[in-house]
C-alpha cells in the first residue's frame, strides 16, 4: 500500500552540502589564483584540483609522465547521525554529517644546483599546501555556514589526518595524502502528508455595547 | 671453491649475462657525477602483490640488482639512498623492454653481503 503521493524529485540535504563543499572550493582556488596573478605571484601555488566522490582521483599521479603535479582534492561523503533531541518524527531531522576531503600531494626528486630536491618531501608541503587552503577556504566567516544559511546550523574541521607512505613500499612515485574530517550538522526533510481542503467558512465575532455577541459567518451556499 | 663462492660465481653469470640470463644495461652514477656502465637486472613494474595482504597494489615500483664485485672492480662504492637535499643522489638509468630510457634516484639500497648482489628501491627523479 503506497502512502506517499509525490514523487521524491529532490537532493537531501546531504547531497546539497555535498555538492556545495566542492563547489566553494573550486570557486574559490579559481579566485585565489586570480588574486595571486594580481599579487604578481605564481599563481600555481595556489593551484589545486578538486573532485567529487571519486575512488581514486590520483591514478593519474601513476602516468609516466605526470602532466600536472598540483594536489588532488577528492571531497566524499563519509557518514551521518540523526540527532532525537532536535529532531522531530515527522518533518525535520537534524543530521551532523562527516564529509572526508582528501589532498594529495605528488612531488618527484629533481636536480638542484650542488643537491636535489627529494620528492617525498616535496609530495609532503604539497599535500599541506592542500591542507592549508582547503581548511582557510571552508573555516573563513563568510562559509559560517557554507552559504547555505537556513539549511546548514555549524561546519567544523574535526581532525586532519596524514596517510604517510609505509616505509617498506617505496614506489617510483612520491604520493602524499592528508584527510580533512569536515563535521557539518544541518537539517533534512522527508515528504509531508498533504491534507484534503476543506470547506472555507470565516465567522466574525462582533460585541454589541449592550454585552450581546453577534457571530457573522461567510460561505458557499448551497454546499 | 667452497658452496658460498659457487653460488657468488652462479649469481654473477645469471644477473649479469645478457645473452641467456636475465641481464640488461644499466647506467651508475654517483653523486659526484661520474658514471659507469653495469649489467643487472632491473624491474619497473606498476602492480605488486602487498606481501602483508595479499592483495594487488597499484603503484609503479623499480629496482635493480647489480653485483657488488663488479661495482667494486669499477672503483666505486656502494649505491645508497641519501636524504640531504645538500648532495646529489646515485642514480641509476635503464631503458624499459620497448626501448624507453628511465633515470631514477636510488632511494634505498639492500646488500646481500652473503652472495654480494645489491639491490636498489628507486624513485623518480627529474
Amino acid at each position: 500500500m503506497t502512502v506517499i503521493q509525490t514523487l521524491i524529485d529532490k537532493q537531501d540535504s546531504f547531497e546539497i552540502v555535498r555538492d556545495q563543499i566542492a563547489g566553494i572550493l573550486a570557486a574559490e582556488v579559481t579566485n585565489q589564483m586570480a588574486l595571486a596573478t594580481a599579487a604578481a605571484k605564481d599563481s600555481d601555488d595556489w593551484k589545486l584540483r578538486i573532485f567529487l566522490e571519486r575512488s581514486n582521483p590520483w591514478e593519474e599521479f601513476l602516468n609516466t609522465p605526470v602532466v600536472d603535479k598540483s594536489p588532488i582534492v577528492n571531497v566524499w561523503f563519509d557518514n551521518s547521525n540523526f540527532d532525537k533531541s532536535a529532531s522531530n518524527i515527522t518533518e525535520r531531522q537534524m543530521c551532523s554529517a562527516v564529509y572526508n576531503i582528501d589532498c594529495i600531494g605528488y612531488g618527484v626528486s629533481s636536480e638542484d644546483g650542488a643537491g636535489h630536491t627529494p620528492g617525498d618531501k616535496t609530495a609532503a608541503f604539497e599535500a599541506q599546501r592542500a591542507v592549508r587552503l582547503v581548511r582557510n577556504i571552508l573555516m573563513a566567516s563568510t562559509n559560517n555556514y557554507l552559504q547555505l544559511r537556513g539549511l546548514v546550523w555549524r561546519r567544523w574541521p574535526e581532525s586532519v589526518t596524514v596517510f604517510q607512505t609505509p616505509i617498506d613500499s617505496r614506489t617510483v612515485q612520491n604520493i602524499m595524502g592528508a584527510r580533512i574530517a569536515l563535521s557539518v550538522q544541518f537539517n533534512e526533510f522527508s515528504p509531508q502528508y498533504t491534507g484534503q481542503e476543506l470547506e472555507l467558512a470565516s465567522i466574525d465575532i462582533k460585541r454589541e455595547s449592550d454585552g450581546l455577541v453577534l457571530l457573522e459567518t461567510d460561505y458557499e451556499y448551497p454546499l | 671453491m667452497g658452496l658460498r663462492e659457487v653460488a657468488a660465481t652462479d649469481l654473477a653469470k645469471i644477473v649479469e649475462n645478457i645473452d641467456t640470463g636475465f641481464g640488461w644495461d644499466i647506467t651508475l652514477t654517483n653523486p659526484a657525477g661520474t658514471s659507469i656502465p653495469l649489467k643487472g637486472v632491473s624491474d619497473d613494474i606498476s602492480q605488486a602483490i602487498d606481501p602483508d595482504t595479499g592483495v594487488m597494489v597499484s603503484g609503479r615500483f623499480a629496482s635493480v640488482g647489480l653485483v657488488m664485485q663488479t661495482i667494486y672492480d669499477a672503483g666505486f662504492v656502494l649505491p645508497v639512498g641519501i636524504s640531504d637535499s645538500s648532495q646529489r643522489p646515485w642514480l641509476v638509468a635503464f631503458s624499459d623492454i620497448n626501448g624507453f630510457p628511465y633515470t631514477f634516484k636510488v632511494s634505498e639500497s639492500n646488500p646481500d653481503r652473503m652472495l654480494g648482489l645489491i639491490t636498489c628501491l628507486l624513485e623518480a627523479y627529474e
